[in-house]
Order: C-alpha cells, then structure tokens, then sequence
C-alpha cells in the first residue's frame, strides 16, 4: 500500500478515477472511502451543513457489500465502493427526501428515482442527502455556506451538492438544473458540473421544478469524473415521458482527443456584456486563448435570440411551478416560506395564450442556436458560465454598485445560464481560474445535443493544462 | 393579416395582471407584479413580430436527431 493511502485525507482528495484505480489495487476499501468522507463530514458539516440527511448506518452497510462484491470478482464499474451525495429534491427509498420544504417534513418514498437507482447498480455509495434551496426554487435561505468563503453564496439550487463536493465531503454529487443550478454551484465552487441534453438523464421520482426544463445530472472535481457520472446514469427511462430514446454511452471514450480542429464559437455581445467583471472576463479570455494555442478554431458569432432567452425562459417557469404546487399552496400555503411561495405562485395570473406564446419563442430560439451550430459548423459556443465570482450573501437580489441599470447578480446569472435550459443542449461548465481574492470563476461550453462527449473532450483539454482544479478551499483547510 | 395595432402597452399588461392577482387573491409586491408585467409585455410583442409561422414545442427533442 502506498505511503499516506491509509490517511483519510489523502483519500478524500482523490478523484474518482484515483479512488477506483485505489479500490482495485487493493491500496484502500470501500469501508475506508465511505468512513473518511463520514469523518470530513463530522468536522465539515457544523460550519458548512451541506447535507440534509446523513444514512450513516446505510453508507456503511453498503460499502461492506461493495468491499464483499469486489472481493468475489463482481465488479459494477469505475463508482463501485465510491461514495456520492444526491440532491434532497430525488427520491431516496427508505430515506428522507424534503426538498428543503416543511410540507415534505418527514417523507421517506417507497422508491428511488431512476438516477439513484442507476448510481446504486453502478455500485456507489449514497453518503447523504444534499440540501437544496425550498423546492430547488430560490426564494428561501438554506443553512448551507460557502468553503471558499462563508459570507459568500455557496450556489443554487444545487447548494448542498456543490459545497459537499468543494469541501471533499464527497466524490461527486447530483443536481439538477432548471435554470442554472447545476452550473451555478459548479462555477461557485471549482468544479465540473453537466448540464446534459434535455431527456439524456431520467426525471423520474424527482420533484420537479418545471418539468419542460428540468435536467438531472452530476457534479465532480474533474472532467473526466463528470464523464464517468454521466456514463452511470445517461439512458432512456420508460417512467419518464420526457426521456430522450438515446441509449447511454461511454463519455470517456474519445476525452484525450484534444481540441485541436474543434470549432468553438463566442458571442461576445451577448456573453461579454458590459455585466461582466473583469476578472471574470480575463479569465474567460484566457481559457479561449488556450484552447487556441491548443489548435482550437475561435470563432465569432453573433446570436441575437439569445436576447430572449430571459422572459421566455421565465414565463414556461413561472406557469409549470405554479401548475405543479397550486393546489398544494392552497392546502398547505402555511407550510411554504413566504418568499417561496410567492414565487412558485407567480405564474398563476399568466395567460395561457402567453405560456403558449413562450413555447413558440423557444422554438424560435432552439432553431436559431440550431441554425448557428449548422450554419458555423460549431461543435461548442463558450461563454463565463456567470458573469460574476460568488457574491456576498446578502448582495445576491440586490443591484450591483458597478451597473446603472439596476442588474443584480442573479440577473446577470441568467443571462448566461438560462439559454440551455430553453434549448436543452447540454452545458457545462468547469474550472476556469481564481479571481486575485481566491474564489474560483467557471466557463461554460454549450454543445450540440446529444453531443456531451465533444465539451467533455474540450475541457478535459484545456483541464490538462491547468491544475485549477486541485485547488482546495480555503475556510476548511486553514 | 397582422394588423397595426400595437401589443398591449405595459400599463395594460399591468392592469390586467393587477385584476388577476386579485381574483387569485395573491400576496404579490408591486414590484414584482411591474416586473412580470414588462416580461409578459416582451414575450407579447415577441409574439405579435416574429412568432406568426413558429408553432410552439411540444416534443423537446423534437428535430434533434438529424
């Protein structure tokens, strides 16, 4: 066993990869992965509380059966014996799922959602229940706070899992994205998050959010973990009406291609706005320059129904939350906080002509991006996956000393995030630098749908010319 | 035939959400009602200038397996 294997904050370090490659040298167990995440999780969680549910009993349980099946040659794969924290808004049979929500106090379904359902057949271990923002919608204030600094925002509505994953207690993490908050917490916190195509990963046995833009997908400390995830839980799903018919696919299969020849578009109108800060988009511009001098082909474009991604995105929002808890808030109004229930009733007062209106400025939309792709023959657009490092806490709703025009932090958000959610083309983003104060900036590439394995073998590229993602957070290893 | 009627104004998008909210007996904040307001007022002009001949999507893959 090689020196410092056995110490558990060697191992919570490792990637996935490097714990799989451990597990099968017999240089360290399941049990000895699944306990050093419990005991970062005991010293992490009173400052951080980025889990909302801990099955400790569980955990343990499973990695024993994970250590007995390897031990007998049954080998599920590269997340056997791996423990991965999950979303509190998915389905966790025996186990608590709350969704951050009063209403859901005590719930424990009598199933699992298809993607924990296919992480257990890969052979992962559940550590826990990640917190998410009440109903993953943004109008409450989860416990949970930033490793990188407390008094900024952590992430959303993924928070949980970004924090738990930043703070090494996990190996990886679920979220899921609805208008951003997959990418968001992923660029907040120094890691890979995916965006995956709309339908590539089952929505079944996950609270919804709005089910036409809702996406299901994996956040990791590298590229290739993230691949790796995708890999697991990709595929169609007959109990989700809106599961893609594409099977699943090897992600990592082509990643070390390089990205020379690719073609990667910028629109910087809409993507380097004057809301962007400028460490934000010093950074970004050095990302493109390296994937540049990589033999990447930059290309610049110009999509002006980008412009309209904001309203319509909100408008199909606004209706499908409001369709799905309407009922619910008039029994149960008392148990949802204020703020959150305000919002998810906002859409009850628009018109069905105005939601439908929507849906046909995102075909408008969708065509246009489809059109560009064709037309520049893209294989990605890039762009800062948001255009300011995290915010202070209490800034993140209110307007920016730096802009005129009243745009708050959250504004400029969505701008950049909303876009692949309106589309559903997959979107990730991934470690891109550090502002001179410490706190990590992401970019974002947006792909062709179906077509995850192109952004991963982009980033995986301009990943193998950085260590960005080694770095480590400040608050938990002072 | 389009006729040149403008969409409705903000102040008439406003007016009529006003009169919703109500019936809905919603808690909502002026703020928050003037600022749906002028989100529905862009997607109604959108609609009225270049949404004549775009049906809406039903399928979400629909046409992304060419």
């Amino acid at each position: 066993m090689p020196a410092g294997m056995t110490d558990s904050r060697s191992l919570i370090n490792l990637s996935i990869l490097e714990a799989a490659t451990a597990l099968r040298r017999g240089e360290t167990t399941a049990v000895a992965l699944t306990e050093a995440i419990l005991m970062r999780v005991k010293e992490t969680e009173p400052m951080l509380q980025a889990y909302a549910t801990l099955p400790v009993d569980k955990a343990l349980a499973a990695a024993q059966q994970a250590d007995r099946e390897l031990a007998a040659g049954r080998d599920r794969g590269p997340l056997h014996g791996i423990p991965i924290g999950v979303k509190d808004n998915c389905y966790t049979m025996g186990i608590l799922t709350e969704v951050g929500s009063k209403v859901l106090k005590g719930f424990v379904p009598d199933f699992d959602a298809t993607v924990v359902h296919k992480l257990y057949e890969a052979g992962a271990i559940l550590i826990g229940k990640t917190r998410c923002h009440e109903w993953s919608c943004g109008g409450s204030d989860p416990p949970t706070r930033s490793p990188w600094d407390l008094e900024r925002f952590p992430g959303g509505s993924s928070i949980g899992s970004g924090v738990a994953l930043a703070a090494r207690s996990a190996f990886a993490a679920i979220g899921t994205d609805t208008g951003g908050s997959i990418r968001i917490p992923a660029s907040i916190n120094n890691l890979v998050g995916m965006k995956a195509t709309y339908g590539r990963v089952s929505a079944y046995g996950v609270l919804p959010l709005a089910w036409s833009l809702d996406h299901v997908g994996p956040l990791t400390r590298t590229v290739r973990d993230n691949a790796l995830m995708l890999g697991a839980i990709a595929g169609h799903d007959p109990n989700d009406a809106n599961s893609a018919r594409v099977n699943g696919a090897d992600f990592t299969a082509g990643i070390d291609g390089g990205a020379r020849g690719m073609r990667i578009g910028i629109d910087r109108a809409y993507f380097l706005y004057p809301g962007v800060v400028d460490s934000v988009r010093a950074i970004t511009e050095a990302v493109i320059n390296e994937l540049a001098r990589l033999g990447a082909d930059i290309i610049v474009v110009r999509l002006p129904e980008l412009e309209l991604t904001r309203e319509t995105q909100m408008t199909i929002r606004m209706v499908e939350s409001a369709s799905y808890h309407r009922h619910q808030i008039r029994e149960k109004g008392h148990l949802y906080s204020p703020g959150t229930r305000a919002t998810l009733r906002m859409g009850e007062p628009i018109l069905a002509t105005q939601y439908v209106a929507a849906l046909r400025a995102r075909e408008l939309f969708r065509s246009a991006m489809k059109e560009l792709f064709r037309r520049e023959n893209l294989d990605a657009l890039i762009s800062p996956t948001i255009p300011v490092p995290a915010p202070l806490r209490e800034d993140v709703w209110q307007a920016r000393a730096d802009m005129e025009n009243g745009e708050t932090p959250t504004d400029g958000f969505v701008r950049h995030v909303y876009p692949a959610n309106l589309s559903g083309q997959p979107a990730i983003s991934a470690p891109g630098g550090f502002t001179p104060e410490g706190l990590p900036v992401g970019y974002q590439l947006m792909g062709k749908p179906f077509d995850e394995a192109t952004l991963y073998r982009i980033a995986f590229a301009y990943e193998a010319t950085r260590d960005w993602h080694r770095r480590q957070p400040p608050q938990v290893y002072a | 035939m389009q006729s040149d009627k403008p969409p409705l104004d903000a102040d008439e998008v406003t007016e009529q959400l006003t009169w919703l909210a109500e019936m809905l007996r919603m808690d909502v904040e002026k703020e928050d009602l003037m600022a749906l307001s002028e989100q529905l007022r862009r997607i109604d002009a959108l609609e009225k200038a270049a949404l004549r001949d775009v049906p809406p999507i039903l399928r979400m893959d629909a046409g992304w397996h060419d």
